[in-house]
């Protein structure tokens, strides 16, 4: 166990390498093929060419690499390792803002909606897709089953867009006009957007969006799981042995089904980060999605590189802790 | 609870206004609206606080309420009033004499004297300091000094240091006088120093300039509530400190959003008292939803179709006039528009003082006119493609392309829309001269007077003239206008230096913006300054 996780943490070093150096070159093309990102701050002013040229060096940008098209620019490559793992400094935005003060501002928004989204779509998910499964074309299977085709089917940015209009401002407008709904549901929950006074509840219906399109897939996944292992020969045993019913569907049943939805929950955290992108920035929530987003817009490399880094490691960390937990959960697996 | 709030606060107006009514309306206080409350506005992320730095639209919304001037522009004339200052004076225009008026205090304690106004000037202008509006510091002399010079103009690695740390056209006299020596004469120099780029600075603002920017030490009416929670919201309450006409709410809190979208959906839901700009796409709707609360007017930001007078075909002034006179601008702005533009008649927004309607000559649709200004200046080369260019991803290939359909249909010049490079490489080629027919540019006013949309864009050697046009004539009449005793005194030079580019036409002028805000039920009077856009400190909200 413990050989294999030093293995898979070495076998860290070359992915995040690698997606940095991709990372990198890509921002740096596009900075030769844009031009330099300095310039269009200043828009239909021309600034004068000490000043332009000032900021440019201030921000980063003044490597003679980044007007050849095509250099990979190894030099500017090397410098910004060397300064992100011996100084860890991962440099500045346009605005002049420690990328690492950017993360540190925007995380905690991210975690709370992440964990949101998670939660409701393992909870609600796993629950639908047991309920679902263990009755086979019952009136709540077929509700689960259209249900979740219905969700999957629309795209996240309509989804989001739909559910701030009709939800946060039209049904929340119908709801802060009753003065017996406590402020908590009519301003907090039912809001089109994030709101500072209300950090945790405004996230709710945000969180909820970010994880609708992965509950409807946790769902299915438990529901044909489910429908699976209930046929199997270990769950006759149990069930010939007089085991209660609780105890077949709890221990034996759900465990085994459980793994490929872990599977999937624990690969999701990936992609309900690259959701979040979507999510944060039609609810305004101030998160990592909404700063990748923005500094993508604007050619600010050092926070695309340096931000999506740190969400590769994350997804990572995220994979590996996955592959454990199926150790923990089916013995038949062991790691060498 | 904001509904039942609201509903009292409505009532208790309604009450009050016609209490008011009765009175007569003689009591100050209520004739410019209650003091109190807490006003919730739109915002999106400033880029800086501190007035060195901050350039952008959501910055300067926050400086000029934590922040004030030497002088400042009446709401509805956008004449010039002094603020801080005693007096702005000058017998040559060349050698500007500035007496403050005493007692103004930063947040901090430190006194607003002579030394805080060159100090931030200086601070500003200094290259290294990498500060965006040290742009604005470029008339006061001694600027090249304090901008080291590029030795190849090709951006070495490192610049060399400046010549100077201080501008040598700063000197103060005494602790509230202070004089400014500027390159040239400008008469318009007063109407410059309201703009926040020339506000003062602390000496602790300037000692750590980047917590100074996390937490601005103010000098206005307003002071921070907290830091700046990035991307989240600004919070100010109003400032004890402060001894001028004091704000009207007793707080502003700004909202920040990333998408004008998100926004618009807080506003509907009663989130925010103030938006001072609207999504495009709802627009219409915001007007026939909040009707009386949406406040419109026309605005200053210009869009022109820019003449590369650097290539052969476009060096004939005919030709230029007859490509302007083939464009129907009403069209176009209400087809692809929604009629949120107003057609430009001239070079200078509308709302300035000494602008004119009908400068330009050629700039409503003429197609006899058109056909026979071209024939005249021997035709459009045959076979020639007319490129047509605007930078991506703005939106701007479809109006582009309506103007290409007209010229097309109305001269028989076929064209070809450029509209691929992003926005930097496209300032870029405008910085080279390498456009290769008529391209797209903006231009909003750096102040409120006339000369701001003359000498920078069409200036022999302007920074931003991107036609590189050249008239001596012109030149001469701005320059006596730069000199001459008074503004007024100015703008008959000014207006004659208009006239001269709307024959000759540098670029083909095509619309100013018009701006579209709207406001809650909780806003009592709502305030918009010609100069600087919504003024949050003077709008008043219903007290109950």
């Amino acid at each position: 166990m413990g050989r294999y996780v030093i293995r898979r943490l070495l076998q860290f070093i070359p992915t995040v390498l690698g997606t940095m150096f991709l990372l990198h070159y890509m921002t740096s093309l596009a900075i030769q093929f844009s031009g330099n990102p300095v310039r269009a701050l200043f828009g239909d002013r021309t600034p004068p060419p000490a000043l332009l040229q000032a900021i440019t060096e201030r921000l980063g940008y003044s490597d003679p690499c980044l007007s050849q098209r095509g250099n990979p620019c190894f030099g500017l490559f090397i410098d910004r390792l060397q300064n992100i793992f011996l100084h860890f400094d991962f440099g500045v935005n346009l605005r002049q803002r420690e990328v690492t003060d950017l993360v540190a501002d925007a995380i905690p928004f991210t975690l709370k909606l992440l964990v949101i989204a998670i939660v409701f779509e393992a909870v609600v998910g796993i629950a639908a897709g047991v309920l679902a499964g263990l009755r086979g074309g019952s009136f709540v299977d077929y509700l689960v089953k259209i249900s979740t085709v219905f969700i999957i089917s629309v795209p996240i940015f309509v989804l989001g867009v739909v559910v701030r209009e009709f939800v946060g401002v039209k049904f929340g407008n119908i709801l802060r006009g009753q003065d017996w709904i406590p402020d908590l549901i009519s301003v907090g929950v039912f809001t089109p957007g994030f709101k500072p006074d209300y950090p945790f509840a405004s996230l709710l219906i945000p969180g909820m969006v970010l994880g609708a399109v992965s509950l409807a897939t946790t769902a299915r996944l438990t529901r044909t799981s489910i429908m699976e292992n209930v046929r199997a020969d270990y769950v006759r045993t149990a069930k010939a042995k007089g085991l209660t019913n609780k105890r077949v569907i709890g221990v034996h049943t759900l465990r085994n089904s459980l793994i490929p939805v872990i599977t999937f929950l624990g690969v999701d955290i990936g992609s309900a980060m690259a959701g979040a992108v979507v999510t944060e920035t039609i609810f305004n929530v101030p998160g990592i999605g909404r700063l990748v987003t923005m500094a993508a817009r604007g050619g600010e490399s050092s926070v695309v590189v340096g931000v999506v880094t740190m969400l590769v490691l994350v997804v990572l960390l995220a994979n590996l802790l996955v592959d454990l937990l199926y150790a923990v959960l089916d013995p038949r697996i062991r790691y060498e | 609870m904001r509904g039942k709030f609201l509903k009292v606060a409505v009532a208790a107006t309604a009450t009050a206004m016609l209490a008011t009514a009765c009175s007569g309306g003689s009591d100050d206080n209520d004739s410019a609206g209650q003091a109190g409350g807490t006003l919730r506005v739109y915002a999106s992320e400033p880029a800086f606080l501190t007035p060195s730095g901050g350039d952008d639209e959501p910055s300067l919304y926050v400086i000029r309420q934590l922040f004030r001037g030497l002088v400042k522009y009446n709401a509805e004339t956008s004449a010039v009033e002094m603020d801080l200052a005693e007096s702005v004076e000058s017998d040559d225009q060349k050698l500007w004499t500035i007496k403050l008026k005493s007692g103004y205090v930063f947040d901090n304690g430190e006194p607003v004297n002579a030394d805080a106004f060159i100090r931030s000037w200086n601070f500003a202008a200094y290259a290294p300091n990498a500060q965006n509006n040290g742009y604005f510091m470029k008339r006061i002399a001694g600027i090249k000094d304090v901008q080291s010079e590029d030795p190849d103009g090709d951006g070495p690695k490192k610049a060399p240091e400046p010549k100077a740390k201080e501008l040598s056209g700063l000197k103060k006299v005494d602790d509230l006088t202070f004089t400014v020596e500027l390159e040239e004469p400008f008469s318009g120099f007063p109407t410059t120093i309201g703009y926040p780029g020339f506000f003062p600075m602390a000496q602790a603002c300037v000692d750590d300039i980047a917590a100074c920017n996390e937490k601005p030490i103010g000098n206005g009416p307003y002071k921070m509530d907290g830091s700046w929670q990035h991307n989240v919201a600004i919070n100010v309450v109003r400032s004890d400190s402060w001894k001028g006409e004091p704000g009207k709410p007793d707080r502003i809190e700004y909202r920040i959003f990333a998408d004008v979208d998100a926004g618009y959906s807080a506003f509907q839901a009663g989130e925010l008292d103030v938006m001072y700009t609207l999504p495009p796409a709802r627009y219409k709707e915001a007007k026939a939803q909040y009707g009386d609360r949406m406040y419109e007017l026309p605005g200053d930001s210009f869009t022109y179709v820019g003449m590369p007078l650097y290539q052969d075909d476009f060096k004939d002034k005919r030709i230029r006039q007859a490509l302007s006179l083939s464009i129907d601008r009403q069209s176009i702005i209400d087809a692809v528009f929604d009629g949120r533009f107003t057609p430009a008649t001239g070079f200078v927004a509308p709302t300035f003082e000494g602008a004119r309607e009908g400068v330009c000559k050629y700039c409503t649709k003429d197609v006899e006119k058109a056909k026979q200004l071209l024939a005249e200046a021997g035709g459009w080369p045959a076979g020639k493609k007319l490129t047509l260019w605007a930078n991506a991803g703005a939106g701007h290939d479809q109006w582009l392309q309506a103007v290409g359909d007209q010229i097309r249909e109305a001269l028989g010049i076929d064209y070809e829309l450029k509209v691929n490079l992003q926005f930097p490489e496209y300032l870029d080629t405008a910085d080279k001269k390498k456009f290769t027919g008529p391209f797209r540019l903006g231009w909003g006013p750096d102040y409120p007077f006339l000369e701001t949309y003359l000498y920078p864009l069409y200036g022999t050697g302007a920074g931003s003239n991107n036609s590189l046009y050249t008239n001596p004539d012109f030149d001469a009449l701005l320059k006596q206008g730069d000199s001459a005793d008074s503004i007024q005194a100015a703008l008959p030079f000014y207006q004659q230096a208009e006239d001269i580019l709307g024959e000759d036409l540098p670029v083909i002028p095509m619309w100013f913006n018009k701006v579209g805000a709207v406001y809650s039920e909780n806003v009592d009077q709502f305030v918009w300054n010609a100069v600087s856009d919504a003024d949050y400190g003077a709008i008043s909200l219903k007290q109950n």
